[in-house]
């Protein structure tokens, strides 16, 4: 500890270093602009990404989609946040081993769980909608797939940049495409 | 390190008082010319230090056994396990995966030529996967509820066992038939061969024929014949002698087409069924059941 309360030392005094503690959520790693940055790139998939964006790899928005994601299944009466748990982790694990194949400088895990957390975001939107109207029709279909190809699209787009494999996006984004898959036959079926 | 624990109650019983100068060196493990000094207080001589140099002699061989294995290990490891001997596998463009899954399905008659067989991972990967994720779909279309965990572990240990299976029986009898392919060839191979297995099973999801599996087996013979066809091509290019030949042909092609028969019966088939038991109008349906069931007993 930097200093005691109540103590009397000389070297430090409790108000002193209670104010130079750095803010609680910093100490946490949670960062509200880093945060709506990355999720303003999820949302705009045509926006080019900077290449350090990920370089930050928090988890903490990921977590929140992810308890959005399984709070809406809930709303539509599926009480499936061990499945949402069971897929991610597997396909995290999946893609970090793709990743690390494909690419020159490797990729941390913590990079891939932060950028397939934030791009879930297109999928609780869906499920979401899933409350109002169901996506067994024509509509939900529609809704589905182009809920799949944002999610996939966002996602190959953050790890090009992330790894500098421009000219592999495709292959990045299939992969990422049937995971998202996966989880959108969690919210249709 | 081991004299302390015959040292110490030594000490103790001698004297009640404890000098601090001599509890500071007693604890001290790791100075062995203290351990040698305390040989000669247990009072039986030359005895004690014999004792003292095999216990010091074992205790260095077995640590330098130790270490020369944890060091074997490591080496093997950093060999081996390492999974950075599979990069050059995944190092493929877009236009290449493409162009290999296209061709999967276009036999070509062997000739003396070899036929080309690609060292690659990515994209029988990634065909493995979507079969797997195509029967995860074909249940959840069925609309009946199984647990979801154990049907994906399903998914997955049926078509990780017969990718690897499956090529690890073809390597062994490629090796007794002096076949020029090598395992991660026919990984290659068999991989994208399960192309045409994925393009039945969605298919056979979409256009949902309750009754009929004349749909099914005119994609079997279909998709599923072009692309054994293409294998066995493949393998035909690359052996000689004629038993050897039909040997290797006939097992590749008697267990894809076989695979693609148990994805259907033992999946589709079984999904289907649930699915009618479990709907409205049971007693409509039963007669169909019953009649599905001995048309099947029939064409098997």
């Amino acid at each position: 500890m930097s200093g005691e309360f109540g103590g009397n030392d000389g070297f430090y005094s409790s108000s002193d270093s209670y104010e130079d503690e750095p803010p609680l959520l910093e100490e946490l790693g949670i960062n509200f602009d880093h945060i709506t940055q990355k999720t303003l790139a999820v949302l705009n998939p045509f926006k080019a990404a900077e290449h350090d964006m990920m370089q930050d790899t928090d988890l903490a928005g990921p977590l929140v989609f992810c308890l959005a994601f399984g709070g809406s299944l809930m709303l539509c009466g599926k009480l499936q946040f061990g499945y949402i748990y069971g897929i991610g982790v597997v396909g995290c694990m999946a893609m970090y081993f793709l990743l690390n194949m494909m690419s020159l400088t490797g990729v941390s895990v913590g990079c891939v769980v932060s950028v397939l957390g934030y791009c879930l975001l297109p999928m609780v939107i869906l499920s979401s909608s899933a409350v109002l109207l169901s996506l067994k029709g024509m509509i939900g279909i529609v809704l589905t797939v182009l809920a799949v190809v944002w999610c996939s699209f966002s996602s190959s787009k953050l790890f090009v940049s992330a790894l500098s494999m421009e000219n592999q996006q495709p292959l990045v984004a299939y992969p990422c495409g049937l995971v998202y898959g996966v989880f959108a036959l969690l919210t249709v079926f | 390190m081991a004299d302390r624990g015959q040292s110490w109650p030594t000490q103790q019983d001698e004297s009640a008082i404890i000098d601090l100068g001599d509890v500071n060196d007693r604890d001290d493990g790791s100075d062995y010319e203290t351990d040698m000094s305390r040989g000669p207080t247990d009072g039986s001589g030359k005895g004690s230090l014999e004792e003292d140099v095999r216990k010091r002699l074992t205790d260095n061989v077995t640590q330098m056994v130790w270490n020369a294995g944890t060091q074997q290990a490591k080496r093997a490891w950093s060999l081996y396990g390492n999974i950075d001997i599979l990069r050059p596998y995944f190092n493929v463009e877009p236009h290449e995966v493409r162009t290999r899954l296209l061709q999967s399905f276009l036999p070509r008659m062997p000739s003396s030529e070899k036929q080309r067989a690609y060292r690659e991972l990515y994209g029988p990967l990634m065909v493995v996967f979507t079969l797997i994720a195509l029967l995860l779909f074909q249940m959840k279309a069925a609309e009946h509820k199984v647990e979801e965990g154990t049907l994906m572990g399903t998914a997955f240990g049926v078509c990780f066992t017969y990718w690897w299976g499956t090529a690890a029986l073809m390597w062994f009898l490629s090796y007794v038939c002096n076949a020029h392919i090598t395992s991660i060839q026919l990984l290659s191979l068999l991989g994208y061969g399960l192309a045409g297995h994925c393009v039945v099973i969605l298919l056979g999801t979409l256009i949902h024929t309750s009754h009929d599996h004349l749909f099914f087996y005119l994609l079997w013979a279909v998709f599923g014949g072009l692309s054994t066809l293409k294998m066995v091509g493949v393998i035909l290019s690359r052996t000689h002698g004629k038993s050897q030949r039909l040997i290797l042909s006939c097992t590749i092609a008697a267990i894809h087409l076989l695979f693609l028969l148990y994805l259907h019966f033992a999946y589709h088939q079984i999904v289907e069924d649930l699915s009618r038991v479990l709907d409205s109008d049971p007693v409509v349906k039963q007669p169909e059941v019953v009649n599905n069931v001995r048309t099947v007993s029939k064409d098997s």
